[in-house]
């Protein structure tokens, strides 16, 4: 008698999911309940901005890049008027670049406060969700109060922010990052040292240094593996040199640690607002810049450290107000790339979890 | 002993969940109650009519036009007899617009407003597309600061030399917007306190209507 | 005091089994006639409490997560339920492609008929109970085995390879489960000497010390591992693999639509029930209790264990299909054989009270 013949099977993840993190879709082979390899096929949310750009002056670029990665946009308009910024050698008021950091690090706490609900409800506990969202609306509501908009803001702009913020924000905003400190410590209560939680994510889906370095891997996900590298000490822009704050890294690359190393980020991100909002100076919110902005011909790259990892944008300039060629690199691209190494021989429980602690969202990969 | 801990660990995921049994709950009961949407909040594009006349402030300069990045909006205004622009048409596509505010930003005549109110869905896909009548009648009651220069009073006409200088720009005038448009900055618009537009532009237009009159 | 005892519904019964006598009805009719009647009298009942049950876990669901629940359909949505069961009603009952027609139809109805039948014994206060069977809680641990049946039979007939596997799979965890949820019983019968229910609970009589439950060191033990086992047994989190939207292999409930899947909703619910008023039952000491009448109590204390089974499955996230029979087999069931080995002991050498 020879051997039992076992067949893979193809199963197919479609782009329709319950987790949410846009459309992918993932062909899984598998051998019984065991993830042979994981294929996933991407451009369900492709909006050619790229090419969009191309036809659009600088300022009518930005609200396109809100929506290259809408939930950190903040980041998106950054990116681009760094670049910008760069190439023209525009000089941007303090009190802009005060108000640029404040606004950058309150959208990565709430990028984090999502990241931490979808992760919590793929995993199975529902509840986590509505807690990240409830904590996520106060961010948003000062991001409202301050630029009108939720969600694509529209705010940074070539040369500084569109508008100065209300007296009120700095209150308001102390008293949102004394409810979220406060929060915090419940949502680890929740969550850390839980046992079931622990068997879902300790050990699963790690990340070796290698690994993360050769698929260029950056942001939290490489931190968790241990290698300390943020863009914002390493390569400063801003004025991020003028706070203090830490690196958190993680130990083993598993999930448990993306996930506490994300937790930990967004206390430091309080740190940073709180230090912000005691030295903002007086003075001008933003450099004027001419109606029909026409940069310097020449090309840029900047970079900057999003809250999914490194952020950069491309811009070829011929001198002319529509740039030649943008290219955005998102990281979640990289981050796509390396789940079939790092998910080989899981179940299909440990790929769902895997994938949701990238902290992958699909409009950066497609663009 | 692990087991304990593990114990211990699991009764304090039921107490956190459990105190928020005790809490008022954070959600409201939409359409009964109504969330107060801050003043800066970015809603429907409207177009703003002056306090008193209850005219349409724009002028048809077409910068917002320019400065939409999705071209949203669609401005006819043909010149008459007289070379004067006038607003013939002003559509809004509200379903292709992006809520973005640059038109707003970049008007000098407080015309065009992204106004707080945001329940306008419909039913045919038709209804999204604003004339000027709409865009007016649902920007009447939006409150907004004025930061048009206050136009001079009208004197009685009497003619009088042209002097070379407005001869000069009414030359200029002739040609399509584009020398006009430099010299307006339109970022500088919700500054309360920064002057609306640079006092060139404005006196053409006055000598401009003054031409027609005359 | 007195007109709390008037409140006892007993004697309600008696006088209506008189009645019946007076009527003229005698013998093998009047044994069928009040069965029959009792029996509609508690499905009744038992359809209620599942109707309460899915609105209650939506409100509960509702404010721990700092929302409010259902709020449109009366007051504070109290007849959604009912409005959810109209709404499944009318919805298409899809046809599968399957040859097995019988085995696909009749999935559903087993599993809701194996959600009442345990009902027959279960105490609901004094002397309110159908039939007093001495081997009462065998019983009840023979009739929820049907459930399994059920599972599997909608897992084959739904001509679904993932509804089989989700079906084998929640086959596995149940029946891994009645393991230790069988040693947690047998702990309190080794004290009660009976198999009775009213035995059980007349065991409990007296101060509330004598529940079960604060009989250490095994009544707690015992306890904890019964509703650990029995929330296996229901499917809910943190072991409901079979029903979880996250998981790609979708449950055994998959290919069903329409009323059939609002069977299989209510018998998850009213089995659900079926676990707090065991637990009450052998536990928490039946329907002891002062002041209140003796069913009042036994509605509190189950709905009190139905409540937390709720509490858990809002606050844990999921185990994973391979943790769960671990647990199972490597924890539990060991766990629940040395508490049954104690509690032997401790009866035997008459150590306790």
């Amino acid at each position: 008698m020879g051997k039992l013949r076992t067949e893979e099977f193809i199963v197919n993840m479609g782009p329709h999911h319950p987790s949410t993190h846009g459309v992918c879709r993932l062909m899984l082979t598998m051998d019984g309940e065991r993830v042979v390899n994981v294929e996933p096929y991407i451009g369900y949310l492709h909006r050619a901005i790229e090419k969009i750009c191309e036809n659009r002056t600088y300022p009518q670029c930005i609200p396109l890049m809100d929506r290259f990665e809408y939930v950190t946009a903040m980041s998106c308009d950054y990116a681009f008027s760094l670049a910008v910024e760069k190439l023209a050698q525009i000089e941007v008021p303090e009190r802009a670049e005060y108000l640029r950091v404040i606004m950058l690090e309150l959208n990565r706490i709430a990028s984090h406060l999502l990241f931490y609900a979808t992760t919590a409800m793929d995993i199975g506990a529902v509840t986590p969700f509505l807690y990240g969202f409830r904590e996520r609306e106060l961010i948003i509501d000062l991001f409202e109060m301050t630029c009108g908009q939720r969600l694509t803001y529209n705010y940074i702009r070539i040369g500084g922010v569109s508008r100065d913020i209300l007296p009120e924000f700095v209150p308001k905003c102390r008293e949102a990052l004394n409810i979220i400190k406060g929060k915090l410590s419940d949502y680890q209560g929740l969550l850390n040292e839980n046992p079931i939680w622990k068997a879902r994510t300790k050990g699963i889906g790690v990340m070796s240094q290698e690994l993360a370095v050769a698929y260029g891997v950056s942001g939290p996900n490489l931190r968790a593996t241990g290698i300390k590298f943020d863009l914002r000490k390493d390569d400063p822009y801003s004025i991020y040199d003028h706070f203090d704050f830490d690196i958190p890294i993680g130990q083993n690359g598993d999930v448990f640690d993306r996930y506490l190393l994300r937790l930990r980020e967004i206390e430091q991100a309080i740190k940073i607002i709180e230090q912000a909002l005691d030295g903002i100076p007086e003075g001008e919110y933003k450099t004027k810049i001419p109606f029909r902005f026409k940069p310097p011909a020449g090309e840029v790259y900047s970079r900057i450290e999003n809250s999914r990892g490194e952020m950069g944008l491309y811009i070829l300039s011929d001198g002319s107000t529509k740039p030649v060629r943008v290219k955005a690199r998102g990281s979640s691209y990289n981050h796509l790339q390396v789940l079939p190494e790092v998910a080989k021989d899981c179940l299909i429980a440990d790929l769902v979890a895997t994938f949701a602690s990238f902290d992958i969202i699909m409009p950066e990969v497609d663009r | 002993m692990g087991v304990l801990k593990d114990l211990k660990e699991l009764m304090r995921g039921l107490g956190i969940a459990g105190k928020h049994l005790g809490r008022h709950a954070v959600t409201i009961q939409y359409p009964e109650e109504r969330w107060t949407v801050p003043e800066r909040s970015r809603g429907v594009v409207v177009l703003l009519s002056d306090k008193e006349t209850g005219e349409l402030n724009c002028t048809a300069c077409m910068l917002c036009m320019r400065a939409c990045p999705t071209a949203a909006i669609f401005i006819d205004a043909p010149r008459d007899e007289n070379k004067r622009k006038h607003l013939k048409e002003f559509r809004v596509e509200h379903s292709i617009c992006c809520y973005c505010g640059l038109c707003e930003e970049a008007c000098n005549f407080s015309a065009i407003k992204l106004a707080t109110k945001y329940e306008f869905s419909t039913f045919k896909k038709e209804d999204t597309l604003w004339d000027m009548n709409k865009l007016q009648e649902v920007g009447r009651d939006v409150p907004y600061v004025d930061t048009r220069k206050k136009k001079p009073v009208k004197k009685p006409v009497e003619p009088k030399p042209t002097p070379p200088s407005v001869e000069a720009t009414k030359d200029a005038k002739t040609q399509p917007d584009a020398p006009a448009i430099d010299k307006e900055k339109p970022d500088t618009k919700n500054d309360v306190d920064s002057p609306a537009a640079p006092p060139e532009a404005e006196e053409k237009r006055d000598n401009d209507k003054n031409e027609g009159k005359g | 005091m007195t007109p709390f005892i008037l409140l006892e519904l007993q004697p309600v019964f008696v006088w209506l089994y008189n009645l019946l006598k007076k009527i003229g009805l005698s013998g093998s009719w009047l044994t069928i006639v009040s069965y029959a009647g009792l029996s509609l009298i508690v499905f009744g009942l038992l359809s209620v409490v599942a109707l309460f049950l899915v609105w209650w876990e939506r409100k509960v669901s509702g404010h721990v997560q700092q929302r409010y629940g259902p709020m449109r359909n009366g007051w504070h949505g109290w007849y959604q339920t009912l409005m959810d069961g109209v709404k499944l009603l009318l919805k298409e009952d899809v046809k599968v492609v399957t040859r097995d027609k019988a085995v696909f139809f009749w999935a559903p109805i087993i599993a809701f008929v194996a959600a009442f039948v345990p009902y027959v014994v279960i105490p609901f206060g004094k002397g309110l109970i159908v039939a007093d069977l001495n081997i009462g809680i065998l019983y009840i641990l023979a009739v929820t085995t049907f459930m399994v049946i059920s599972l599997l039979m909608a897992g084959w007939g739904s001509h679904n390879k993932y509804a089989l596997l989700g079906g084998m799979r929640s086959a596995a965890q149940v029946v891994s489960y009645e393991v230790p949820m069988v040693a947690s019983i047998l702990t309190v019968i080794v004290f009660s000497g009976s198999l009775s229910m009213v035995d059980i609970v007349n065991v409990q009589s007296g101060l509330f010390f004598n529940w079960f439950i604060f009989r250490l060191p095994f009544g707690p033990i015992a306890f904890m591992v019964y509703i650990t086992a029995a929330t296996a047994e229901a499917n809910r989190t943190p072991f409901d693999i079979p029903e979880a939207e996250q998981e790609l292999v979708a449950g055994y409930n998959v290919e069903y639509s329409g009323m059939k899947f609002a069977m299989f909703f209510l018998a998850e619910f009213i089995n659900m029930f079926t676990v707090g008023a065991i637990a009450t039952t052998l536990f928490l000491g039946g329907w002891h209790g002062v002041i209140l009448p003796s069913w009042l109590w036994f509605f509190v204390k189950t709905l009190l264990v139905v409540f937390l089974l709720m509490l858990f499955r809002w606050t844990y996230p999921r185990l994973r299909v391979d943790q769960l029979m671990g647990f199972a087999w490597k924890f539990l069931i060991p766990v629940a054989f040395a508490n049954l080995v104690l509690a032997g002991w401790m009866k035997y050498a008459r150590w306790y009270w």
